[in-house]
């Protein structure tokens, strides 16, 4: 009995503490990962498995020639960061993202996206 | 704004900072996750344990034996690149005329170090010192050795994500692979009068991550379980190479065609084992594994580094 009520004590425990916490993923992106669209976005909005650290995240769009084409900040709620892009012309754009999540683990990655034809 | 308050805020920042991890724990390199895979080790110190690791297989007796394997594995990092794992072992076997022999293996230690990581070209390369502590298993029935088993071994990882964007969904494989020499303490067994061979120890893994064609590649909308599997193919292998005076040096191992579930907390794993030949085995037999990741379960203790586990927050940049 006294087994059981350790097992499951310490079951509890391990599932109250890894509620919250882990390193954040990239959920999903718009626009979405690898995609190609025929209207140029406004905006790369970025959606996480974790809360992030705005003070430690971070987030830029370029172009082909590798020239920057976001603009302003980065805003960052919660999960979701996203940053401005200027008018963007037909061509590939890569967006590359390092985040920190709460609980102090670093990510990253890079995907591309296309716009037009 | 009082200046004891600007420099108490400053104080916090840089204790923020200085106490923000780097915490590239469990195998990250670059945007690449490498699981923990199920018989061979990922390249990289870590935070994590394996609880359990359940294997069922045939022997290669004639008649064959049904052997069951129960492991468990505690990582721990005691710098940020060094890392200390503790494995144990229990075995049980029935002869096919039902009697039965179990027993624990040898208490081993595996000592590594972080030599490389490199995030652009998501390469990862490891030390280690494997040993086996003669002695601390069942040696009565014949599960553990009375001698001490010491592997020199090099891990590595690769993931194929810095490939040019024309080779697609190629660039979301990874390799991971280890080598190493074993050497018995003792190179006679008297009580079995055989030589106690020095022998090669070595593993591979290929591996296709549905995470990374997801976040990296190309964003298919695939079911959500989906995008949490890397299927995989792990090799193991035994070669004699020095004191094996009189027998043959056959190569034995097996070859695990499988799939990993990768959650944030934990890691599922199931693979078939493939006998390479009649002296690994006989027949396919199973192994699964439960993987904790400690470094996201417990971040500010049990995932930290035993010491320098502060380092200071890695600059954002690209």
């Amino acid at each position: 009995m006294r087994i059981h009520t350790l097992a499951a004590t310490t079951l509890l425990t391990l599932t109250i503490s890894t509620t919250a916490w882990a390193h954040a993923f990239l959920d999903h992106a718009e626009p979405r990962v690898g995609s190609s669209t025929q209207t140029a976005p406004k905006e790369v909005v970025l959606f996480y498995s974790q809360n992030l650290e705005p003070a430690f995240s971070t987030i830029e769009v370029s172009d082909a020639n590798g020239a920057r084409v976001d603009q302003g900040k980065p805003k960052i709620s919660a999960s979701t960061m996203r940053i401005g892009v200027k008018p963007l012309p037909p061509g590939t754009y890569r967006v590359r993202w390092q985040v920190l999540s709460v609980d102090t683990h670093t990510t990253e990655g890079s995907f591309t996206f296309h716009v037009g034809p | 704004m009082s200046r004891h308050l600007l420099h108490t805020l400053a104080l916090a920042g840089l204790t923020s900072a200085i106490f923000t991890s780097d915490a590239f724990a469990h195998c990250f390199v670059g945007a690449r996750f490498l699981p923990a895979t199920l018989i061979t080790d990922d390249p990289c110190v870590a935070d994590e344990m394996s609880l359990p690791t359940v294997a069922w297989s045939k022997t290669a007796d004639v008649p064959p034996a049904s052997q069951l394997n129960l492991g468990f594995d505690f990582s721990k990092r005691i710098t940020e690149n060094f890392g200390v794992t503790v494995s144990q072992g229990w075995s049980s076997i029935r002869q096919a005329d039902g009697t039965l022999s179990q027993g624990f293996g040898n208490f081993e230690t595996t000592f590594q170090y972080q030599i490389l990581k490199d995030r652009e070209h998501e390469l990862a390369i490891l030390s280690g010192l494997i040993v086996d502590w003669g002695h601390t298993g069942s040696t009565g029935s014949g599960f553990a050795t009375d001698f001490s088993l010491v592997t020199p071994t090099v891990y590595f990882g690769k993931g194929f994500g810095d490939l040019p964007s024309s080779f697609g969904g190629l660039r979301a494989f990874a390799v991971t692979g280890q080598v190493g020499y074993q050497i018995p303490t003792n190179s006679f067994d008297f009580t079995q009068n055989v030589f106690i061979p020095q022998q090669l120890v070595y593993g591979a893994s290929l591996q296709y991550s549905m995470p990374y064609l997801k976040s990296e590649i190309v964003d298919l909308g695939l079911p959500e379980f989906i995008n949490h599997l890397i299927p995989v193919v792990e090799a193991s292998l035994t070669t004699p190479v020095a004191n094996n005076f009189g027998n043959p040096y056959t190569t034995t191992g097996t070859v695990n065609p499988g799939v990993i579930w990768v959650g944030s907390y934990f890691q599922v794993g199931l693979e078939a084992m493939i006998p390479i030949n009649r002296q690994s085995g006989t027949g396919v037999g199973v192994i699964g594994q439960l993987h904790l990741y400690l470094d996201d379960m417990f971040p500010s203790t049990l995932g930290q580094p035993l010491f320098g586990g502060t380092s200071s927050t890695r600059k954002l940049t690209f």
